[in-house]
C-alpha cells in the first residue's frame, strides 16, 4: 500500500565521509538507499556506531552528504546552502530529542512557539497553535510550566507538540524514549502512534530497541555504513491502540534525567 | 516580532544571571556615570560663568598689573582682579597713576565710554544685635555700577557730589541685609559699624544691590566657600582715605558699542607698554571679558576631556567585560543554540538573538550610568552652588553610545554563536 504513495524522502547513494584525505578517513554511511512515502512509520535500527546517528542529520537537513542524492518534498537538500537548510529543518522537519532539549527558563506555550516564530507565524495565531498542540499531547493543564516543573514524559510530549508546530511533512525522532521509564514511553510513543494514525504524519523514529522498531510499519537495519536488511513491522500494538487517554496525571517521580547521555 | 521576543529572552537571560550582569554592567555604569556627571557639572559652571562675566559686561576690558615675564613667575596668579593687597613688593610708584589713566582717555576718546576702578580695603564684618554679616568694604569709581551691571533692589547709587566727597556711605548686599534686617527697606538710612582688623568703621547704607553670587561663576564660588563675605561698595574717595594709597594696580574699561574689546585690549595693552618699558618687576596686560570667558571654558573643555578619556577607558574595559560575559554565555547555552538551530533558526536570528542580549546589557547599564551620573552631578553642582543643567544631548548620546559598545563587543560572541555547528551543539554537554 506504501508504494502506492507519493516519495516523501528519497536518498540514493549517500555517502557520508568524516576527516576526509587525512589518514583516519572515515567513512560514517556508504551508498544507502532509502525511499521513504508520505504516512509511514519508519524506524531506523543499528547498534552505536552503526551510522544511524549520521543518517539523521543528513535526513534531519542538519548536515549535508559528502556524496549522493537527495530530495525531501522535491527539494533538493544536498545542494541546499545554510539558510535554505535552516527552512527546511524549520517547516518540513519536526525533530524529537531523547533528551527533549527544552529551552530552559521559558514555559512550555513558548518553547512550542518557538519554531513558528522562526518561521515568521504572526503572535496570535502562533499562541492559539501551540495551546492547541499541548492540548493534543496532553499538556493542557501544564502551559505555563518551566522545563525544570516538568517530569521527563511531560517534557517530552511538549517537545513532541513543539515538533508539530509549523506542520512538518516528517517527524524524526531520535531515540525519544532512551531517557524515560517503559510507562512512560509507552505513552509517548502512543503519540507517535495517534500521529501517524490520525494526522496522517510520516514518523522516523531512529532506535536501538527492537521492540519499538517492531511497532513501526518499516524497519530499516544499519550496519558500518550500510542498509543490512528492509522489512516489514509488525505495527502498533492492539492493546494500546484503543486507550486514547493520556491526560492521565503523571507522578513527579518519573523523571530519569540521570540517564541522559 | 522576532525582535520583541529577543528583547524578552535577553531580559530574562539577565534575570537568570542577575549579579553576573550587574557586575558586567559595572565598566558600563562607571564610564557612563562619570561621563554624565561630569558634563552636568560643566554645562552648569560654563553657563554660569558666561551668565557672570558676560552680566559684568561683555564690552568690558580689564587693565591689570602683572609681573614681567622675564622674571618667569607670570602664573595665573597674574591674572588674579584687585590684586592690589595680594602683592606685598609693588610700590606705590609701580602703580598705574592717575596721569596715565587720564592720558590714555584722552588718546582713545572714541572707544572709551567708562572707566571703573576699584578699591579693596579688606574683610571686616557688621554685627547688629545678634547678627553678623562678613562684608568686604571697597571703592568703586563712578563707571564701576555701568561696568557691572549692578542692579539695586532698595534705596539709590552714590551721587557724583558723594563720590566727589568721600563720604562713608555704602550700598550693600541684599545677602548682607537679609541677615541684618527685616527688609531691604529697613536697611536704607541705618548706620552700622564695620569692625575691621584694628579698627571699626561707621558706615550709612544708602541701597541694596541684587547679589547674584548664588549663581555666578568659579570665582565667587571659591569666596561663597571660604568666607560667605560679600561686597559692602563705598565711594572710591572713601577707600582711598582708609588706605591712604596713591595710583591704581586693576581698573576695567566699559568701551562703546561696536568696539571690538579683544583688538581694544590690544591697543590698550602697547598703551601702557610705554609706562612700563623701564619697569623692572611690572608689566601691564589687558583682557576683554569675551576673551576671559574664552579662556575659563577652554581650561573647562580640557578638564572635561581629560575626565572623558579616563571615562572611554572605563567603557572599554566595560565593553571587553560584556564580549567576555557573552562568550562565556554562549558556551554555557551551546545546547540551546543547536536546538534553536535544529527548529529552524537561521545563522541570521541566532546573531541578532546575542547582539540584542549584549545590548540590552549595555542599554540597561548605561540608563543605570545615567541616572547615577545625573545624581552625582546635581549633587556637585549643589555644593558649588550652581544650578545643576544636564544636557540632553549627553544623555541621549550616552544611551546611544552604550547601544554602540554593545552591538561592537556583542558581535564577536554572537557571530561565534551563529557559526556554530548544529550537530556539534546538539551534542555538547
Amino acid at each position: 500500500m506504501a508504494e502506492e504513495k507519493e516519495k516523501c524522502i528519497e536518498l540514493t547513494g549517500i555517502v557520508k565521509k568524516y576527516f576526509i584525505g587525512t589518514e583516519n578517513e572515515l567513512v560514517a554511511l556508504n551508498n544507502v538507499n532509502i525511499d521513504i512515502y508520505k504516512g509511514e512509520f519508519v524506524a531506523v535500527v543499528g547498534a552505536s556506531g552503526s551510522g544511524k546517528s549520521t543518517l539523521m542529520n543528513i535526513i534531519g537537513a542538519l548536515d549535508r552528504p559528502t556524496e549522493g542524492g537527495y530530495i525531501l518534498d522535491g527539494i533538493d537538500v544536498a545542494k541546499a546552502d545554510d539558510d535554505e537548510l535552516s527552512e527546511i529543518r524549520n517547516k518540513k522537519i519536526g525533530f524529537v530529542f531523547q533528551t527533549y532539549n527544552l529551552i530552559a527558563k521559558t514555559n512550555a506555550l513558548k518553547n512550542v512557539e518557538m519554531p513558528m516564530l522562526y518561521a515568521g507565524v504572526p503572535g496570535k495565531k502562533r499562541v492559539e497553535r501551540a495551546q492547541e498542540l499541548l492540548k493534543l499531547v496532553g499538556m493542557g493543564d501544564r502551559m505555563k510550566h518551566l522545563p525544570e516543573e516538568l517530569s521527563g514524559g511531560q517534557k517530552q510530549r511538549v517537545a513532541i507538540a513543539r515538533a508539530m508546530s509549523n506542520d512538518p511533512s516528517i517527524i524524526l525522532a531520535d531515540e525519544p524514549t532512551g531517557a524515560l521509564d517503559s510507562k512512560t514511553g509507552r505513552l509517548v510513543m502512543d503519540i507517535f502512534h495517534k500521529l501517524h494514525d490520525e494526522q496522517g504524519k510520516t514518523v522516523i523514529l531512529i532506535t536501538h530497541s527492537p521492540e519499538l522498531a517492531e511497532e513501526t510499519e518499516r524497519i530499516i537495519s544499519l550496519k558500518d555504513g550500510q542498509i543490512t536488511g528492509i522489512r516489514q513491522g509488525a505495527g502498533r500494538p492492539k492493546e494500546t491502540a484503543k486507550e486514547t487517554k493520556q491526560d492521565q496525571p503523571e507522578q513527579p517521580a518519573e523523571t530519569s534525567e540521570g540517564n541522559e547521555e | 516580532m522576532l525582535f520583541l521576543e529577543n528583547i524578552r529572552l535577553a531580559l530574562s537571560s539577565l534575570k537568570a544571571n542577575k549579579m553576573r550582569s550587574l557586575l558586567t554592567m559595572l565598566g558600563i555604569i562607571i564610564g557612563i556615570a562619570s561621563v554624565i556627571a561630569i558634563m552636568t557639572v560643566g554645562n552648569s559652571l560654563t553657563a554660569s560663568m558666561n551668565d557672570s562675566m558676560l552680566s559684568m559686561g561683555a564690552n568690558n576690558v580689564d587693565v591689570y598689573l602683572m609681573t614681567k615675564e622675564t622674571e618667569d613667575e607670570v602664573t595665573e596668579e597674574g591674572h588674579t582682579f584687585k590684586a592690589d593687597s595680594g602683592n606685598p613688593s609693588i610700590e606705590d610708584e609701580d602703580l598705574i597713576s592717575k596721569e596715565m589713566i587720564d592720558n590714555y582717555v584722552e588718546t582713545y576718546p572714541e572707544e572709551i565710554m567708562a572707566i571703573s576702578v576699584s578699591e579693596q580695603v579688606g574683610g571686616g564684618s557688621i554685627s547688629i544685635d545678634k547678627k553678623t554679616a562678613s562684608v568686604t568694604l571697597q571703592g568703586e569709581s563712578a563707571g564701576y555700577f555701568a561696568a557691572n551691571n549692578v542692579k539695586l533692589l532698595a534705596g539709590r547709587a552714590f551721587t557724583a557730589q558723594e563720590m566727589e566727597d568721600g563720604r562713608m556711605l555704602g550700598i550693600i548686599s541684599s545677602k548682607a541685609s537679609d541677615k541684618l534686617f527685616e527688609s531691604y527697606e529697613d536697611a536704607v538710612g541705618q548706620t552700622v559699624s564695620v569692625s575691621m582688623d584694628s579698627k571699626d568703621i561707621a558706615v550709612t547704607v544708602i541701597g541694596v544691590y541684587e547679589d547674584t553670587s548664588a549663581a555666578t561663576g568659579v570665582i565667587s564660588i571659591s569666596f561663597d566657600f571660604l568666607n560667605s563675605a560679600s561686597v559692602l561698595h563705598i565711594p572710591f574717595k572713601a577707600a582711598r582715605s582708609l588706605t591712604h594709597s596713591e595710583g591704581y594696580s586693576h581698573f576695567s574699561v566699559v568701551t562703546k558699542p561696536g568696539v571690538n574689546p579683544d583688538d581694544f585690549a590690544a591697543k590698550t595693552k602697547s598703551f601702557f607698554k610705554s609706562y612700563y618699558k623701564h619697569n623692572r618687576k611690572l608689566d601691564v596686560d589687558a583682557m576683554s571679558m569675551a576673551s576671559l570667558v574664552e579662556t575659563m571654558s577652554g581650561m573647562l573643555d580640557k578638564i572635561t576631556t581629560a575626565i572623558s578619556v579616563i571615562a572611554g577607558i572605563a567603557l572599554l574595559v566595560g565593553g571587553i567585560g560584556v564580549m567576555n560575559i557573552m562568550l562565556v554565555s554562549i558556551t554555557e547555552r551551546t545546547r540551546e543554540i543547536g536546538t534553536r538551530k535544529a527548529l529552524g533558526a537561521p545563522n541570521s536570528s541566532i546573531r541578532t538573538q546575542f547582539i540584542v542580549e549584549a545590548v540590552i546589557i549595555c542599554l540597561i547599564g548605561g540608563m543605570i550610568g545615567v541616572s547615577l551620573g545625573l545624581g552625582l552631578g546635581s549633587l556637585a553642582a549643589k555644593l558649588m552652588q550652581t544650578p545643576a543643567s544636564p544636557s540632553l544631548k549627553s544623555i541621549l548620546g550616552s544611551l546611544f553610545f552604550s547601544m554602540g559598545i554593545g552591538i561592537f563587543f556583542g558581535y564577536y560572541p554572537a557571530n561565534k554563536a551563529a557559526k556554530m555547528d548544529p550537530i556539534e551543539a546538539l551534542r555538547y554537554e
